[in-house]
């Protein structure tokens, strides 16, 4: 009972009564509630919904490649530095390839340039002379230090347009692989993101293909002057091994990730939360309302 | 509503963003308006705490962008993804000590709060800020002035860090909360909000513990006996368990050093120190001696920090005169009413010694230890405050 004493908990109540009946429950909330709904319908239809574009991949088995080795001279050589193996997993390994340089070029080179610079064209004279348009800032400054800005889109601006929007995130311990992106044109991005994972794999397989073409092609040239059966048995190994990856990596299957989930886009847009803005906008008018008759009847004891 | 396509989704200066953040403040301005109506707060608490529920909207993405204190990102994350679906964000991992994870525990602290909108990093802040109101409310309790206690809420750095989504003001507040407890004999209270420290920021938590053991156990704040038994056994206990204080005081060391390190191709952090840290043994310390004598060295220049010669941004000044004025206030606060001659006093400055001893030993990154040192010193400043009101001198009539 004391501490209800203490509290004065009538008191209290009968305060916060006249607080909600004098600047809460009033007309001018009423009008600044419907203020908000105009504000949020305005807001809304004026934003345009962004979708989460999101696949699943899962570490394809790569060990093939080395399956050969049977703790002979190759692998000997291998321990000697004679091949280095790449410590990267193939989550890494895809990462670095989707955004490398070369791929963005092949992809250029397949018209995707056109279709996000560009009107779609698929003509290369087109695709090659898209102009790019820099700010007003953007020119002053090179006009003052004196560099030239580049005319034209070109692959880089492909690369930097993969790197800053298709994202790749492994969660620890797992072999699953979750590629994603947030877009406002949810057909294109899902179609977009299906060529890149699979460009990404295409272009890792062949950029092996070479490299096992060039150590065949060495090797044998090695081969044809060695007079020590010991190296010359390990040097046929290792083009035997090379083969093998070559015969491994030349067919349709996917090498570093296999698709588990195609990109698929998210039912609903992550943003905008089309009821948080209604919600956010209503609470902001309410208050603004409050304050102003608080203020207008509180003024002398404010200042 | 649970959407699997959830996750934190940055909406950066926008409008939207302004929009879900005005909402968290509007919703905190009608409660303290609502206070005042009340007659809990008076019309400059009405005034100054509008003000300081606002400068989340002017400091994050406005003034710093979030990006600099990174962390913020991962505890929204969390919290949202707790919100969303009950489960932890799939980037946070690990359990310290089998009870917990510190993201997930501040995301569910943080996340407690009744705001309208968890949308985005600056909701966390607002989060913070409500925290830090209902410590206001019950910290003016306990003093007759009301706008005394609101100058210590107006310190640029409370208001700085309590408006970023990071944990630092959880740790402050518990740890404020904690030590008013103590002083007040309230142990069991006490314990309930050391606790969480464990998880939050344990070298903190470290330092509390020791001040509980010496308030419990050996009663040092008693008299000047007890207090030297306090400190002849912590000295013993140093050399007893001195390996093992020197393998975590050594491992901190060479971490904060190579977090801090930058090599001379520019590379930097962890892998530029595991490639080029030469000279990591000198930061090896070899005996409890060795750490007390740097620690006194490193001590002076730990209290006064960002030096001039490291200042690198338009906050590094002001966080060097704040830094002067909080030493300047905790010593006005020991000579008023001849409080240093209290044993209560002293305890609390030599815990505080203490604390600040194992951060100077520890000292790398300036932003880190600047906003080390102030949430350990600012919760000791007030309780300091707390020794020299009325209300805790008639608590021990």
């Amino acid at each position: 009972m004391s501490i209800l004493k203490e509290f004065n908990i009538k008191e209290k109540i009968s305060i916060s009564l006249e607080f909600f009946s004098e600047l809460v429950f009033v007309k001018r909330s009423l009008y600044a509630l419907g203020a908000s709904l105009l504000l949020s319908f305005f807001i809304v239809q004026n934003s345009p919904p962004l979708f989460m574009v999101s696949s699943t991949l899962m570490e394809a088995d790569t060990s093939t490649s080395t399956s050969m080795g049977n703790g002979g001279a190759a692998d000997k050589l291998k321990l000697f530095g004679g091949l280095t193996d790449n410590k990267s997993g193939p989550a890494e390994q895809f990462s670095s390839n989707m955004n490398s340089y070369f791929l963005a070029q092949r992809m250029w080179s397949k018209g995707w340039g056109s279709k996000i610079f560009g009107n779609g064209d698929m003509n290369e004279e087109y695709f090659n002379k898209i102009p790019k348009r820099h700010t007003i800032t953007d020119r002053i400054g090179a006009f003052i230090s004196g560099y030239d800005l580049y005319d034209y889109f070109s692959a880089y601006d492909l690369q930097g347009y993969i790197k800053g929007t298709i994202g790749v995130r492994q969660r620890v311990g797992e072999t699953s692989v979750i590629i994603s992106t947030k877009t406002y044109n949810k057909d294109f991005a899902t179609e977009f993101m299906n060529a890149v994972i699979l460009e990404t794999d295409q272009y890792a397989k062949e950029r092996l293909i070479l490299k096992s073409n060039k150590i065949i092609s060495a090797t044998y040239s090695q081969l044809a002057v060695s007079k020590n059966s010991m190296i010359a048995s390990a040097l046929a190994t290792t083009i035997n091994s090379e083969y093998f990856t070559i015969a491994n990596l030349e067919n349709d299957l996917p090498h570093l990730l296999d698709i588990i989930d195609p990109p698929h886009s998210s039912e609903y847009p992550i943003a905008p939360k089309v009821s948080a803005i209604f919600f956010s906008t209503a609470i902001i008018f309410l208050f603004a309302s409050i304050l102003f008759t608080f203020i207008q009847k509180n003024k002398e004891d404010l200042w | 509503m649970v959407n699997e396509y959830f996750s934190l989704h940055s909406y950066g200066g926008t409008l939207e963003y302004y929009l879900f953040e005005l909402a968290n403040f509007s919703a905190l301005a009608f409660f303290v308006v609502f206070l005042y109506k009340l007659n809990y707060i008076n019309s400059n608490s009405l005034i100054a705490w509008l003000a300081i529920f606002f400068t989340p909207l002017i400091i994050n993405y406005f003034i710093i962008p979030p990006s600099l204190f990174g962390d913020q990102f991962q505890y929204a994350a969390e919290a949202m993804s707790l919100k969303a679906s009950g489960t932890s964000a799939e980037y946070t991992v690990g359990d310290r000590f089998g009870i917990g994870n510190t993201v997930t525990l501040t995301a569910k602290m943080l996340g407690a709060v009744p705001l309208p909108n968890y949308m985005t990093v600056t909701s966390l802040a607002f989060a913070n800020k409500f925290y830090l109101f209902i410590t206001f409310l019950w910290l003016k309790r306990f003093f007759s002035n009301e706008n005394e206690v609101l100058l210590y809420f107006l310190i640029p750095s409370i208001i700085l860090y309590s408006s970023m989504g990071l944990r630092d003001t959880l740790c402050i507040l518990l740890s404020l909360i904690f030590i008013i407890n103590l002083l007040r004999d309230r142990y069991v209270f006490a314990v309930v909000f050391l606790s969480p420290l464990l998880l939050l920021k344990i070298q903190v938590f470290a330092v509390l513990l020791l001040y509980l053991i010496a308030r419990l156990l050996f009663r040092a704040h008693k008299n000047y006996y007890l207090f030297m038994l306090f400190f002849l056994a912590l000295l013993i206990g140093g050399f007893i368990w001195e390996e093992e204080i020197l393998e975590v005081l050594n491992l901190y060391r060479l971490a904060f050093a190579a977090e801090d390190f930058i090599a001379p191709d520019g590379s930097f952090s962890y892998a530029a120190f595991s490639v080029y840290g030469v000279g990591a043994e000198a930061l090896v310390l070899s005996s409890v001696g060795e750490a007390i004598f740097k620690a006194i060295l490193n001590l002076p220049m730990f209290f006064i920090m960002p030096l001039p010669w490291n200042w690198s941004n338009i906050f590094y000044p002001l966080q060097a005169l704040e830094s002067w004025l909080l030493i300047y206030l905790y010593v006005r606060l020991g000579m008023k009413q001849n409080l240093y001659k209290n044993y209560e006093f002293i305890l609390l400055t030599f815990i505080l010694l203490i604390g600040s001893s194992m951060y100077a030993l520890l000292m790398g990154n300036e932003g880190t230890f600047v906003r080390y040192r102030f949430s350990l010193f600012y919760p000791f400043l007030l309780a300091a405050f707390y020794l020299s009101s009325a209300s805790y001198k008639d608590s021990k009539k």
